[in-house]
């Protein structure tokens, strides 16, 4: 009995050891994978389980200067669908027959999306609106699920297309105000790190890693939907009027340098967009900035400012107009190859005579011409803030000595042989109707971030002429304006100056196309106490070529409807006090 | 001998007994209730985890709603509908000549940014009249 009780202590003893021994080893196993290397398979698990999301909040809109949105954000789905859930045939044919009635795509088209990849998930339906959304939630599809997406709008409609620009699907912006002030638009993407299972579920209490995504900044430009619909439907109705191929018109407030409109054409429908379309691309660029063209007789006004800010000449300061100005072998005419005898300055101006600009010219010296000429601000971007801001072509002789010849002065006085951007004239003309002042333009009035706003200072260039001669000089536009027929220019209660250009269209070449100009007409309204500096240009009129005549109107039509709108007093006849 | 006897059968009744199966009840009970300690704890985190989720996602909804329905009154107050809605459904023309009248009235205030675009406005806060002295010395801190 005493030698059974022995033996079976020691099997139990033999027992109790090798549990121990195995409890041992399990428990140094425990210490060394929880305790010792716990830091490296934390690690190791961490980087299995964490994903990291980036988080975009919505993007800042772009407002006219009323604070309506021409461009705005909202939310919009996209439809997820784990391809792994859709591998089973029964459950891809009944959800996607659910889904088809509410997304509008084929239930098949549905179902060979996914299964045709081996991604873990596939967007079957993108940029739903919330209800269309709400309803895919409510059907509770398993491996469905929707993600918020973001997707531009244009409450205004197509206004300004190549002005806004547009994004891409990423949401970054590809041209105009988008693309340039992308940065601002598009606020401080923010980041979410946090654990998910195998399956891409997140752990309820696993660690999570969030930076919070800031909002993008609103920005309010100086664009007014009002005048630059008016500019966008005259230049359309001028365009079809004359069986133009394009044109530009743009209104700026000459103290402050804000522009209020900036229309170009050809354009294209930022609201139905087609980036897979190449032969479009030459349609989003900003023209207004961007391309360069010969101003022709506009142009007259730069040297006229010229001989009277120098001192040269005056309004009534005559010479004699023999037709022809020989300078070396080449002759210079005027346009109808009028003689006119004895002209003054104002007379030349009024008949845009290019004889008469060329002489002014040569008064004035080349020296002082191109002084002036770059005063304006010509040779030189104009300092917008828009890419593509291009710096125009004047040749002068400092910078192209070799070239340059004293006949290029005289054709450039009457707005030929240089190049200038349609942004570039204006706001030299709008330099003359502000005393002389050149202002910076621009097109960004205030921009309002989530913690506050920061308003867009004014910013004079330079003094350009004396105040006097810019008082002279709108006088006399206002002379050539009065001659103009009723029938091209008449604005209605308000007395305006201005000054119509009929210029060759330049080819690639540095040629001259054939019977084909550019007309354009540039103004300032009320002459008074100057509001508004307009320019038209149109391309390639079909029918007559002459500015007066194409581009006047339009000119006078919106400068009429634009100063009631601003609601600036009309002067004279027009205005009936109030009993 | 009968009264040590008796005791041990007490001793071993009390524990064998009734008290035992008490015990053991108790301790099964508070290791239970130990156990389910940390599950309730989990489970309500879960639970609350679940409901923070559910409330950001109607939160983003209702965002998402709004502005879908700002961008609804933006589109409806747009010139083009306006211009639209004027010529076709009202029959407006534009006018054939304009008369301006001058009246002698203060002009309109200027237009004002709508507030939705407009950062939010700060309250400042309340002065405190009550604060101690040495509160007061930290506000000479750089």
């Amino acid at each position: 009995m005493g030698k059974k009780e022995r033996s079976m202590t020691w099997r139990l003893w033999a027992v109790v050891v090798a549990i121990g021994l195995g409890g041992l080893v399990i428990t140094g196993r425990l210490v060394q994978l929880q305790l010792l290397d716990h830091g490296k398979y934390a690690d190791q698990a961490r980087l299995t389980h964490m994903t990291e999301e980036t988080l975009i909040d919505r993007r800042g809109a772009l407002l006219d200067r009323n604070g309506y949105p021409l461009a705005a954000s909202e939310d919009t789905f996209d439809v997820l669908v784990e391809h792994r859930i859709w591998k089973n045939p029964n459950v891809a044919a009944r959800s996607s027959q659910q889904l088809e009635g509410i997304v509008g795509i084929a239930a098949e088209d549905l179902v060979q999306a996914v299964v045709d990849t081996d991604i873990f998930e596939v967007a079957v339906a993108r940029d739903l609106d919330f209800d269309t959304a709400t309803a895919v939630r409510d059907l509770g599809l398993r491996g469905v699920r929707l993600v918020t997406s973001s997707h531009r709008v244009y409450p205004e409609g197509n206004i300004a297309p190549q002005l806004l620009g547009f994004v891409g699907r990423d949401n970054v912006g590809l041209t105009g105000l988008e693309a340039d002030l992308d940065s601002i638009l598009s606020g401080a993407k923010g980041t979410v790190r946090e654990e998910r299972d195998g399956l891409g579920n997140r752990f309820a209490l696993g660690e999570r890693d969030e930076t919070a995504p800031l909002p993008g900044a609103n920005v309010v430009l100086t664009i007014d939907r009002y005048i630059q619909l008016l500019a966008e439907q005259e230049l359309a109705g001028t365009i079809k009027e004359h069986k133009a191929t394009g044109g530009t018109i743009i209104v700026v407030q000459p103290k402050t340098g804000e522009i209020l409109a900036m229309a170009s054409q050809p354009t294209f429908d930022v609201t139905k967009l087609d980036l897979s379309d190449d032969s479009k691309i030459a349609l989003y660029r900003n023209r207004a900035i961007t391309d360069q063209y010969e101003p022709g007789s506009v142009f007259k006004l730069i040297t006229t400012a010229a001989g009277i800010d120098s001192g040269t000449v005056g309004p009534n300061t005559w010479w004699e107009d023999t037709g022809a100005l020989h300078i070396g072998p080449w002759t210079i005419r005027n346009w109808d190859q009028s003689v006119n005898g004895s002209q003054t300055v104002q007379q030349m101006l009024s008949k845009s005579l290019n004889t008469g600009a060329a002489w002014v010219a040569q008064q004035v010296g080349p020296e002082k011409f191109y002084e002036y000429i770059q005063r304006f601000g010509f040779g030189e971007p104009s300092g917008v803030g828009l890419t593509g801001d291009a710096p125009g072509r004047v040749r002068t002789p400092d910078n192209d000595p070799e070239n340059w010849r004293p006949v290029d002065m005289a054709t450039n006085s009457f707005g030929q042989g240089i190049s200038v951007t349609p942004v570039q004239m204006i706001m030299a003309v709008a330099a003359i109707a502000n005393g002389g002042v050149a202002m910076r333009p621009h097109l960004v009035k205030e921009v309002v971030y989530p913690t506050g706003s920061q308003t867009v200072q004014l910013e004079q260039t330079r003094q350009v002429i004396s105040p006097t001669a810019a008082q002279t000089l709108r006088e006399m536009m206002g002379v050539v304006s009065d001659g103009v027929s009723k029938t091209y220019l008449n604005v209605k209660g308000y007395r305006v100056g201005g000054k119509s250009g009929t210029a060759d269209l330049v080819t690639a070449d540095s040629g001259y196309k054939k019977d084909a100009y550019i007309s354009s007409f540039v103004g300032i309204a009320p002459l008074e106490d100057p509001q508004l500096v307009v320019l038209v240009k149109i391309d390639e009129p079909k029918n007559l070529p002459w500015g007066t005549v194409v581009a006047a109107p339009a000119f006078g039509r919106l400068v009429e409807r634009a100063l009631a709108y601003l609601e600036v007093p009309p002067q004279g006849d027009a205005l009936v006090t109030a009993p | 001998m009968a009264t040590a006897r008796k005791s041990d059968s007490t001793l071993a009744g009390v524990a064998t007994g009734s008290t035992l199966p008490v015990i053991l009840t108790l301790a099964a009970m508070i290791v239970g209730l130990t156990a389910m300690l940390p599950l309730v704890q989990s489970s309500g985190a879960t639970s609350t985890a679940g409901n923070i989720q559910r409330l950001h996602t109607e939160k983003s909804a209702l965002q998402a709603k709004l502005r879908e329905l700002e961008t609804d009154v933006a589109t409806l107050g747009s010139l083009s509908r306006i211009q639209q809605e004027a010529k076709t459904r009202l029959e407006m023309e534009q006018p054939k000549s304009v008369n301006y009248i001058a009246v002698d009235v203060a002009p309109p205030a200027d237009r004002r940014l709508p507030s939705r675009f407009l950062p939010p406005q700060r309250e400042s806060a309340p002065a405190d009249n009550d604060a101690s002295f040495w509160e007061e010395l930290f506000g000479w801190l750089p």
